[in-house]
């Protein structure tokens, strides 16, 4: 657990629960090893709606322009997550919002 | 209200429609001038701390002076930089009847200044500078044009070259539009508000200048300047009857209102019906390419079913082709113009549901932002709402909305409340895609330049 609490996984965890909110969804809890698909039922349109939330409270979109030649690992559970916006942060100067 | 009429029946719209289009700004001023010229002709700064009244003497002396000054230099153009609508009156006045080519430049096109080689510029002081090296441009009986930048709303702003009769083309000059007090929200630089400006000081009439567009200060103008007729967007109106003081709301006074540039949706158009009471609303469809193609009076949304594939009253044919899109066909001689805009048949009516450029596409679904505005506004603590599209690596877009909250809010409800009950209204009126994937609350829409709601995240 303590891999989610450090601040890009619990700002992770964070949007992953408003989207479950926002759509009328609820969760026990959020683990690393959940798959997205499977375990939380996230479809495209709630990984959309995750990615615009966690660039507004971590300041990157990792999506939006990846690394040249780089080839994106597939994001299949919240670990995967956690993983790509902690590269993603660490890639760039962090423009991070107020 | 100044009701007198101008100038009177034997040196009026007749006397003033003969004359050729770019002498009739000055010529009308100066005939209204001499026949009262103690007459309000612009209230600048209105509803704000410290007002300005100039009257039609003043202005009729202003254009006169400028006139000399350009007959004594001959630019080859002018750009008329004036912050003060009755100076940006004044240049167009003396430029037309002079026949100096004048452009008009608003703020976010000042770029495109180095496209007018030459030209020289005139600010509030009305003053021209003369450069004994400029070159001059003699006196010609040819007309010459106005050049006006675009909005921008589709693409970078850009100086289009306007005659004066495609200027005046709009302008109502019959008695019963003479002496009217007319409030200007648009930007006195663009198309929309450079025919309020002319409407108004081509008939007499008085125009008001409100200090700023806050709603607010829209009203205190309207109430204190006794304006009667208001042109606007929907999108300014909907500010006005949302966000502005109830008392104040109800001291207003309009006559008309004339909205423009965007399709007025039903709640929008009872809202204004219940606030302004007896006030005749008329919605004017006009396109950039176009022109006016027809207005329309009874104050539904709109236009009745039976208008398609019939002449109108001003030789326009309507069409639709089979995914929705309105085509006008301005003759029978003309091409057939595909508008941009989509309609929608609702009982006895086409209604407008957006433009084409506006639909957001969600992973090759596609989402009409009016449709989920419309739903927004249905909540209860819910005033106004913008529905837009937010680019998205995953589904191309996302729909994203802001929306604005009573004030105060409904008894027992909170922010949080009034969010999760929009998103749930949402859930149940629309496809799974239309549903806002961010909802923001606001303290106001935000409008473009041209006073419309911009439909893309800038």
């Amino acid at each position: 657990m303590s891999f989610l609490s450090d601040s890009t996984g619990a700002a992770i965890v964070a949007a992953i629960g408003q989207v479950l909110h926002d759509t009328g969804r609820t969760v026990d809890a959020v683990e690393p090893q959940m798959l997205l698909a499977a375990d939380l039922g996230l479809d495209s349109l709630d990984l959309a709606q995750t990615i615009v939330l966690l660039e507004r409270s971590l300041g990157v979109d990792p999506f939006r322009a990846p690394p040249a030649g780089s080839t994106r690992p597939a994001i299949r559970t919240v670990a995967d997550l956690v993983g790509i916006y902690s590269q993603g942060l660490s890639d760039r100067p962090v423009q991070r919002l107020p | 209200m100044n009701t007198q009429t101008f100038p009177n029946s034997n040196s009026g719209p007749s006397h003033l429609a003969d004359a050729p289009a770019e002498d009739r700004l000055a010529f009308a001023i100066t005939e209204v001038a001499r026949q009262f010229p103690d007459r309000t002709a612009i209230v600048a700064g209105a509803g704000g701390e410290a007002s300005r009244t100039i009257d039609y003497a003043t202005l009729a002396a202003a254009i006169a002076t400028l006139e000399a000054a350009l007959d004594l230099v001959r630019p080859v153009g002018i750009i008329a930089r004036a912050k003060r609508t009755e100076s940006l009156v004044v240049i167009a006045a003396a430029c037309g009847r002079q026949h100096v080519p004048v452009a008009f430049l608003a703020e976010d096109s000042r770029d495109l200044i180095g496209e007018l080689r030459d030209w020289v510029t005139v600010d509030d002081s009305l003053v021209l500078v003369a450069n004994p090296a400029a070159q001059r441009r003699e006196f010609e009986a040819v007309a010459t044009h106005v050049v006006v930048a675009t909005s921008g709303t589709s693409g970078p702003p850009k100086l289009v070259e306007h005659s004066w009769d495609s200027l005046l083309a709009a302008a109502r000059l019959a008695e019963q539009w003479h002496g009217l007090g007319w409030i200007l929200v648009y930007d006195a630089t663009r198309w929309a508000g450079i025919q309020v400006w002319l409407q108004s000081l081509l008939t007499g009439g008085r125009l008001v200048v409100p200090a700023s567009r806050d709603p607010d200060v829209v009203l205190r103008a309207i109430v204190a300047e006794q304006a009667t007729v208001l042109p606007a967007t929907p999108t300014l109106l909907r500010r006005l009857l949302t966000s502005a003081d109830r008392s104040l709301l109800a001291k207003a006074r309009l006559e008309r209102i004339t909205l423009g540039g965007e399709a007025a949706d039903k709640p929008l158009l009872e809202q204004a019906g219940a606030a302004f009471a007896g006030a005749k609303i008329t919605q004017v469809y006009a396109t950039t390419e176009l022109g006016e193609v027809f207005r329309i009076t009874d104050g539904l949304a709109g236009f009745p079913v039976n208008w398609l594939g019939r002449s109108l009253a001003g030789g326009a044919r309507l069409g639709m082709r089979r995914d929705g899109e309105l085509l006008v066909q301005l003759s029978r001689d003309s091409a057939e113009v595909a508008t941009g805009d989509l309609i929608e048949k609702r009982g006895d009516r086409y209604e407008f549901t957006g433009r084409r450029s506006d639909v957001i596409v969600v992973g090759g679904a596609k989402v009409l932002p009016r449709r989920v505005e419309e739903l927004l506004r249905e909540v209860p603590g819910i005033v106004d709402a913008r529905a837009y599209g937010m680019p998205s690596a995953i589904t191309g877009e996302l729909v994203a909305a802001e929306v604005v909250l009573a004030d105060p809010l409904p008894a027992g409800s909170t922010p949080e409340s009034i969010r999760a009950g929009a998103l749930a209204a949402c859930r149940s009126g629309l496809e799974p895609h239309g549903v806002p994937r961010i909802l923001d609350i606001v303290k106001k829409i935000a409008t473009n330049p041209a006073g419309k709601v911009p439909r893309r995240q800038s």
